[in-house]
């Protein structure tokens, strides 16, 4: 079997180094980048199955590192960042990234993380069926069926669900929910975005208190998580 | 000569009146018949006439002169003015541009810090649970040997939380938390907090009354949030298990909503209750001993909470409790 290849880009010398290290442990094939701009080269060059990069570097930093390379394929991007960088953490996620882990981290985290960038199938719009766990969602009849029986949603309902399953895994942000879902000019109506979420969980999840399916990124956005399978 | 002067010196009225009085003794001194007023003859009247035009407008010419000065000397007074109404401005900006500078190279100064502060951290942090982590590639299998990780592993958490709350309280002291005028729903933020500070609750009995139609509060929600999860820190720290401690949150009907954490826990005493936002105050626990902690929390919650317009401050709990924190945050831009 071929290693799953990572590429790491990260102007921190001892971080680049002890994340090799670790995901070599963990039977990674790994490259490490010093910078933005021989990230984006390296990229071209050994096309990784998953990029980490760090957020602020000089020159190039992360941000355009997820557009340069959303610009080329959806490979699965997670951004390192720091606390206090929500902002730019937002940024990233909208530029094209789909996961963040906030500096320090433990291991374990990260490789929760690699691992569930990795099961994510780059989804395409176009596929009329997709499975994702206790989830088949089915464009072409406009349906979503929930452990084998279907959802009664409300258009937006099945647009927003729809949206969350076609990106499992992935942090959306409120700007990339309410703009697919509502359109541009909605962007800054994350109550709308509350309300309805709050409805689709009324719905799926056991206790909507306490969600497993759709995740709340606190102020940041939201995650699908379609449960099962998970390793 | 005396036109000229008096229009010059007294303005084109003056002049006027001394065009008038020469051409009077022109007439009575120069022209025949001489020491009277009458004129006498054709020549004689052109004279006169040419005399009286002359006066009149050498007069008008001077005044007009005149004029011309004074209005100049006005403009070079307003020019003046606006000069120095300039330079002030000038002044004024460039202190602000030392200040604004002083600001930037303060939190560039405090980036830097973090930066070199967080990175060795998140290296150690990175190292330590990868070991702790069993690989394919090696495992660690000595429990002596889990066990010295484990401590390098909590002491780096230790660290880390130690350097976030510096890092706030120096922000906060930089003035570099900006007042973001989000709406936002005040049970989010509840909800959020709480969901982080479950761990820290678990053993506690914890009884949350939120009203519902809260108006939204225009903040900043993470910078609140950290604030309110402080006091909840607090609240725990301060009290044992399985006390209760409860979390209001009510519209005072004056442009702010009210939030409020009540504990159990060992209570504060009333001439303390400022106190203890003060940096690097900790209460005492008797005999010189100290809770632990660098007692920069509360400081740090409150420099949060006034950077988004809000206030925070002790009040009296009701009777059930011993300690209330309350935050009130503005419902207004």
């Amino acid at each position: 079997m071929i290693a799953t290849k990572i590429l790491i880009i990260d102007d921190e010398f001892q971080i680049t180094r002890v994340l090799k290290q670790s995901l070599i442990a963990h039977r990674y094939d790994v490259r490490t980048s010093a910078d933005g701009e021989s990230g984006i080269e390296l990229y071209r060059d050994f096309r990784p199955d998953l990029v980490i990069t760090d957020l602020s570097m000089p020159g190039i930093d992360g941000i355009e590192v997820c557009k340069a390379i959303r610009a080329e394929s959806s490979v699965p991007i997670i951004v390192l960042s720091v606390k206090g960088e929500e902002r730019t953490k937002v940024e990233a996620l909208d530029a094209g990234a789909d996961d963040y882990i906030t500096k320090p981290f433990g291991m374990n985290e990260l490789l929760a993380r690699v691992r569930a960038a990795l099961r994510r199938q780059p989804s395409n719009e176009a596929e009329s069926i997709i499975e994702a766990g206790d989830f088949v969602l089915n464009h072409g009849e406009h349906q979503i069926s929930f452990r084998g029986s279907d959802l009664h949603l409300t258009p937006k309902e099945f647009d927003l669900l729809a949206f969350l399953i076609q990106n499992q895994g992935r942090v959306l942000t409120h700007r990339a929910l309410l703009g697919k879902v509502w359109g541009g000019n909605y962007t800054e109506q994350t109550e709308y975005l509350r309300v309805f979420i709050g409805n689709i969980r009324k719905k799926i999840e056991p206790d909507p208190s306490d969600p497993r399916y759709i995740l709340t990124e606190p102020w940041v956005g939201y995650r699908f998580d379609p449960g099962q399978k998970d390793l | 000569m005396v036109v000229l002067a008096a229009s010059t010196f007294f303005g084109s009225r003056a002049g006027l009146a001394a065009s008038v009085f020469c051409i009077l003794s022109f007439n009575f001194f120069f022209l025949p018949p001489y020491y009277t007023f009458n004129i006498a003859g054709t020549e004689n009247w052109v004279a006169f006439g040419a005399f009286l035009i002359t006066a009149l407008v050498s007069g008008q010419l001077s005044g007009y002169a005149l004029r011309q000065a004074h209005e100049s000397e006005q403009r070079r007074l307003e020019i003046e003015r606006l000069y120095k109404e300039l330079s002030e401005a000038f002044e004024q900006a460039s202190e602000a541009e030392a200040l604004r500078r002083s600001e930037k190279l303060k939190s560039s100064l405090l980036d830097a810090v973090t930066h070199d502060l967080r990175t060795p951290l998140t290296s150690i942090k990175a190292a330590v649970t990868t070991m702790l982590t069993p690989s394919n590639e090696f495992q660690i299998n000595d429990p002596s040997a889990i066990d010295l990780l484990k401590i390098v592993d909590e002491e780096t958490d230790r660290l880390n939380y130690s350097v976030e709350k510096l890092v706030g309280i120096a922000k906060v002291e930089a003035g570099a938390i900006e007042r973001l005028s989000h709406p936002t729903s005040v049970e989010e933020i509840v909800s959020n907090v709480v969901g982080r500070a479950s761990k820290l609750l678990a053993e506690r009995e914890i009884t949350i009354d939120v009203t519902s139609d809260l108006p939204n509060v225009f903040v900043d929600p993470i910078a609140i949030s950290e604030a309110l999860y402080t006091v909840l820190d607090n609240a725990a720290k301060y009290s044992k298990p399985p006390g209760k401690i409860k979390l209001t949150a009510r519209p005072t009907g004056e442009g702010s909503v009210m939030l409020s954490v009540q504990d159990q826990g060992i209570g504060i005493a009333k001439e303390l209750r400022e106190r203890v936002f003060e940096k690097f105050y900790r209460a005492g626990i008797g005999g010189g001993r100290f809770f632990p902690g660098l007692g920069l929390g509360l400081a740090f919650a409150r420099g949060l909470v006034e950077s988004q317009g809000g206030k925070i401050f002790l009040a009296d709990p009701e009777s059930e409790y011993s300690t209330n924190f309350v935050l009130t945050l503005p419902t207004e831009v």
